[in-house]
């Protein structure tokens, strides 16, 4: 009789215990201030122009076609404290107006129309989470990132920018705030962006984004 | 968008506008617009001037200036050599009352006629937003010289434009080779010359000069118009679900399930 009771017992403690735990220890969905905050308020173009009527300080150049200026890009992101390290594609639009994302799910994507981290504004750097050949990909622990975790990325010309992370949040992938994300103007930030929350089966993917911004270090 | 007619008077010994239209965009800026001034007319140096005032001193033909937020309204723009001291006597070319609308921006050219008289012609830019990895390429034909056709990489893209007439694509962002050839031929009369496209721009293209002066090309180029993304894709496995028990916790939950209904059912039949 003894040996039944704990049986019962401690099997019911177990059925309870697994899954509470698992709820428990699972990183919450958001963390940080809202990444609508932590991008900076938006900017007010008419705020930034000159005083109207100022007629008399005009500066001319010369107009004649001139050749693109080489920017550095950047080419590796590491996120040390969890163990993210992805070499960066710089890349642009698919067809259907989404960001592209190298197919490789060990390689992220710089948005190379946006600014580059370290510029004015929110550098887009994005990767898929996971892939149904390849496995999990180089952005599968974002969902795991911290306030504080550190992040450096590496430029073409041998130079890093190091950032601290101050946001991360589960957001729709309806209710994403793709103008704020891609910002060019505003504080420099490096916006993280990957795919989470529940996947939908019949589309094939996750119903959400993991957005993680973070702000330079000095 | 409303229409507004603006009629350009010239002075002068030389100079020859005709009626011009300006097309307002919808207004961002309450009352200012962005003006911005290209000099096309080759070999004179001019001084410019708004409304009796000295706007612009030495103004260098192939030189652009930068854009001015000006208040909307009327003016009237008048050209003098270079080394005229004032605004007293006569102008090289004139245009009274030309209408700048509030919200709008204005390029305003200096520039030869196709049969070679000096004209001030205001073009209204289309700022507007293109999609995500696109520009518009905006050409206008401002040269001392009949139709032309505008050729990239090869291919004719803008057919038959005529002095002083505009013409616009949004194309994907990037370099492109381009040149300028007369309408119908393939008599190359500008270019070929890399352009840049950038991303989210206007990039307005004048073609401008004369035969005996040479024919060349100028780039304005209009930041802002750019566009976010549609959105960010992310994974097809669902290897990160966030919405079920992962199998291994719930096998862990259904042993113990299984475990309590073994008890219960073996004290049931102790009991019985």
């Amino acid at each position: 009789m003894r040996p039944a009771v704990a049986t019962a017992v401690l099997g019911v403690a177990l059925a309870v215990a697994a899954p509470t735990t698992w709820v428990l220890t699972r990183p919450a969905a958001t963390a940080g201030a809202p990444v609508q905050q932590s991008l900076g308020a938006p900017s007010s173009p008419e705020a930034a122009s000159a005083e109207p009527g100022d007629l008399f300080t005009v500066t001319a150049r010369p107009a004649a076609p001139a050749t693109a200026e080489q920017r550095p890009v950047p080419v590796r992101l590491t996120v040390p404290e969890r163990g993210v390290d992805a070499v960066i594609d710089a890349v642009g639009v698919q067809p259907d107006g989404q960001m592209t994302l190298p197919a490789d799910v060990d390689r992220v994507g710089w948005y190379r129309f946006g600014p580059e981290p370290g510029a004015d504004g929110s550098a887009v750097i994005a990767g898929h989470v996971d892939d149904r050949v390849q496995g999990l990909g180089a952005m599968a622990p974002l969902r795991e990132a911290e306030v504080g975790d550190e992040i450096v990325v590496t430029g073409s010309a041998g130079t890093a920018t190091r950032w601290r992370v101050v946001s991360r949040e589960l957001i729709q992938k309806q209710a994403l705030p793709l103008e704020r994300l891609f910002a060019r103007e505003g504080p420099p930030r490096l916006t993280l962006i990957t795919c989470g929350g529940p996947f939908l089966p019949e589309i094939g993917s996750y119903r959400d984004n993991v957005v993680v911004v973070a702000e330079p270090l000095p | 968008m409303s229409l507004i007619r603006t009629s350009l008077r010239a002075t002068g010994a030389v100079g020859a506008v005709g009626a011009l239209v300006l097309l307002a965009t919808p207004a961002t800026a309450a009352d200012t617009a962005t003006v911005s001034i290209l000099h096309g007319v080759p070999a004179t140096p001019v001084d410019v001037y708004a409304n009796g005032e000295r706007l612009i001193d030495d103004f260098q033909p192939g030189t652009l200036t930068d854009p001015q937020q000006l208040p909307a309204g009327s003016y009237d723009l008048a050209l003098y050599p270079a080394d005229a001291p004032d605004a007293s006597g006569a102008p090289l070319l004139s245009a009274n009352g030309v209408t700048v609308p509030a919200g709008a921006n204005v390029t305003v050219v200096a520039h030869l006629t196709a049969d070679g008289k000096p004209a001030l012609t205001p073009f209204v830019n289309d700022t507007s937003a293109v999609p995500a990895g696109q520009a518009r390429a905006t050409v206008r034909h401002t040269a001392a010289a009949p139709a032309v056709d505008v050729r990239a990489g090869g291919a004719v893209v803008v057919p038959g434009l005529e002095n002083p007439k505009e013409a616009s694509l949004t194309v994907p962002a990037g370099t492109v080779s381009a040149d300028v050839v007369l309408a119908g031929t393939s008599t190359v009369a500008i270019g070929p010359a890399d352009l840049t496209l950038s991303e989210g721009t206007t990039t307005i293209v004048y073609a401008w000069g004369s035969q005996e002066a040479g024919f060349k090309l100028a780039v304005q180029t209009i930041s802002g118009g750019h566009s976010a993304p549609a959105g960010v894709p992310g994974g097809t496995a669902g290897l990160m679900d966030d919405s079920s028990l992962p199998l291994p916790v719930a096998a862990l939950s259904l042993a113990g399930l299984i475990a309590a209904g073994a008890g219960v059912l073996r004290l049931a039949r102790s009991r019985g």
